[in-house]
């Protein structure tokens, strides 16, 4: 264990350097990763200032739910959404090699190589909505904090299942770039109070495809407006999870006996 | 003794193709042409504890394929291999940490940090001791000379430079067993002779090298036994020295005459290249002619104005392997 958190803090000191050498490439990317994400934040900030709403969700509750998929969204960034592309580069360049020759679990090695550091913006400015969104909100309690970061955590493993599952069909259908785009879009339900889907869609992005857990769920557990359901949500998160590290090993097993 | 032992390896993979014209193209879409790729087929061969063994073979033969194989990256199809008592693609972990590779055309370098920054990663990868780390690193950033450039980012480097770099990653945890795939590829005269000046500093010390590589140079200066592969298969296994013996004690003759040179009509004699009516270049081979019999019949022949008498060059052997398949 210790062996792979030093692992793990070397390749992150070394993306980071690497980040940082190109300095004005880090501030645009950063800005512009910050500037994207906030823009539907801004949305719902015209929608409120014209009377409309979010049936049941006041303006800042609205605000907090998506300042945690901001949050959500660049703690996936930093830690594992990179593993998309560098298996996608590695596949196409034929450079796998490299990874496969070191004594330590490729899918490990992969995940800590493909640290980015430039979401770093996002996260700041996800923290600072939340911090906003929660200062005119009432109904926090340590338990809900921590049942917060029990979904919070479980959302996260729904965007790694994903990210894997996406890098494990990239060794099949090769240079397949437009799957995280398709992600992307049914992600973006995950951004608003689940309150105003129809059933169907509460159904299918709480069980089958647990988009609401990386967001919607989380954020309404932490004000106290928490349904039992989002607890047995976990389960489908954690299936994605486990499914995505199987998926990525039977894949890496294939590209070893397809030659490459 | 044997450290490595492969026996009947075979790696057969399936490859799609499709035609040119647009039907082709069109039809690809919906249903491809596959068939089936033996990249190796039957291979055995061993290698002892310290030597060196150069792979061989023209583009396409399975030279990489076996490297691969040999270091857990491809699964074979069948057959079986045994490195240092280790089954490479059962016991990954535990086995790649007593090997050394060097990709000559894929880097183990992080492009836009030093050199030094990838050293520290690999240190931490293989569990090296810290101690052991800078010793080593110290000897081999003094053998290569490269102490100012390994903290420059690797995109600054020249080919030379990186290829060093290259080596120290490969060596840095002091692998009994080091395998290079063309490592030597695109470098000038210079950078060449320093890596093989180390490559046989450290063969002394023990390390055991098996190296694939089309520069010929490669195989003359380090090569103890070589090994050629044809279409997949083994058509040659033994020691270099023996390369040039195997299809007869050959001479390679540059001729220039005062008068036009007809057909040599001698046995065992073979004009391989006419350079002009009063040069050509032939081929001699001495079992069947010997070399004083050949030069008193020929200057009966022409009027000599000069020649020169040579080995056969070590790419004509290499090529009639290729051609003749002999195994």
């Amino acid at each position: 264990m210790k062996r792979m958190y030093q692992i793990y803090k070397t390749c992150m000191k070394a993306n980071i350097a690497s980040a940082i050498t190109y300095r004005v490439n880090f501030i645009l990317n950063s800005l512009i990763m910050l500037i994207g994400n906030v823009l539907f934040p801004l949305v719902t900030v015209f929608i409120y200032n014209s009377n409309a709403s979010f049936e049941g969700w006041t303006f800042k509750e609205a605000l907090l739910i998506q300042s945690v998929f901001i949050l959500s969204t660049a703690c996936a960034g930093i830690f594992f959404n990179g593993i998309m592309w560098n298996t996608m580069s590695h596949v196409v360049e034929g450079t796998l090699e490299v990874v496969l020759i070191k004594p330590t679990s490729s899918l490990f090695l992969l995940l800590a190589r493909s640290f980015e550091f430039e979401s770093i913006g996002l996260l700041g400015g996800g923290v600072v909505m939340f911090v906003y969104a929660l200062s005119g909100i009432d109904g926090m309690t340590i338990g809900s904090w921590f049942l917060f970061l029990l979904l919070f955590g479980a959302g996260l493993l729904v965007m790694f299942g994903v990210a894997l599952i996406v890098a494990a069909i990239s060794f099949k259908w090769v240079a397949n770039s437009r799957l995280p785009e398709m992600f992307e879009s049914i992600k973006s339900f995950g951004r608003y109070p689940g309150t105003i889907f129809p059933k169907a869609v509460v159904a299918v992005s709480s069980f089958l495809f647990p988009v609401s857990m990386i967001a919607y769920f989380p954020a309404s557990t932490l004000i106290g407006r928490w349904e039992a359901y989002f607890f047995i949500a976990i389960i489908p998160c954690a299936l994605f999870a486990a499914f995505g590290i199987w998926l990525y090993t039977y894949m890496l097993r294939s590209y070893k006996s397809a030659g490459g | 003794m044997d450290i490595i032992t492969v026996k009947n390896l075979t790696k057969q993979y399936e490859a799609y193709h499709r035609g040119q014209d647009a039907k082709s193209v069109f039809k690809s879409l919906f249903h491809r042409e596959k068939s089936i790729i033996t990249s190796v087929e039957d291979l055995s061969f061993s290698v002892g504890k310290g030597e060196i063994i150069g792979i061989l073979g023209p583009n396409g033969a399975g030279k990489s394929t076996t490297i691969k194989m040999l270091t857990g990256v491809l699964y074979p199809t069948s057959g079986e291999i045994n490195v240092l008592g280790y089954n490479p693609h059962k016991q990954k972990n535990q086995y790649v940490k007593q090997i050394g590779v060097l990709f000559g055309q894929k880097s183990q370098l992080i492009w836009d940090i030093p050199p030094l920054d990838s050293f520290y990663m690999n240190k931490e990868i293989y569990d090296i001791p810290t101690n052991d780390f800078r010793t080593r690193l110290d000897r081999f950033v003094s053998m290569f000379e490269i102490g100012d450039i390994i903290t420059k980012p690797t995109r600054t480097l020249s080919l030379g430079e990186r290829m060093k770099c290259e080596f120290i990653m490969a060596m840095l945890h002091s692998p009994p067993v080091v395998f290079l795939d063309e490592p030597t590829i695109g470098l000038d005269v210079i950078a060449k002779q320093r890596i093989r000046e180390f490559i046989k500093q450290m063969n002394q010390e023990g390390t055991t090298f098996i190296l694939t590589t089309h520069d010929l140079e490669d195989v003359e200066r380090l090569v103890q036994r070589v090994l050629i592969i044809h279409q997949g298969k083994k058509v040659y296994d033994d020691k270099f020295s023996e390369l040039r013996l195997h299809l007869g004690a050959k001479k390679m003759v540059r001729l220039s005459a005062a008068t036009t040179i007809g057909d040599i009509d001698l046995p065992g004699t073979l004009i391989s290249e006419r350079i002009s009516d009063y040069e050509v270049e032939l081929e001699i081979d001495t079992d069947q002619c010997k070399m004083g019999e050949f030069l008193h019949i020929l200057s009966e022949k022409v009027e000599i104005l000069d020649i020169s008498i040579k080995e056969i060059q070590i790419e004509k052997i290499i090529s009639s392997i290729y051609e003749m398949d002999i195994g």
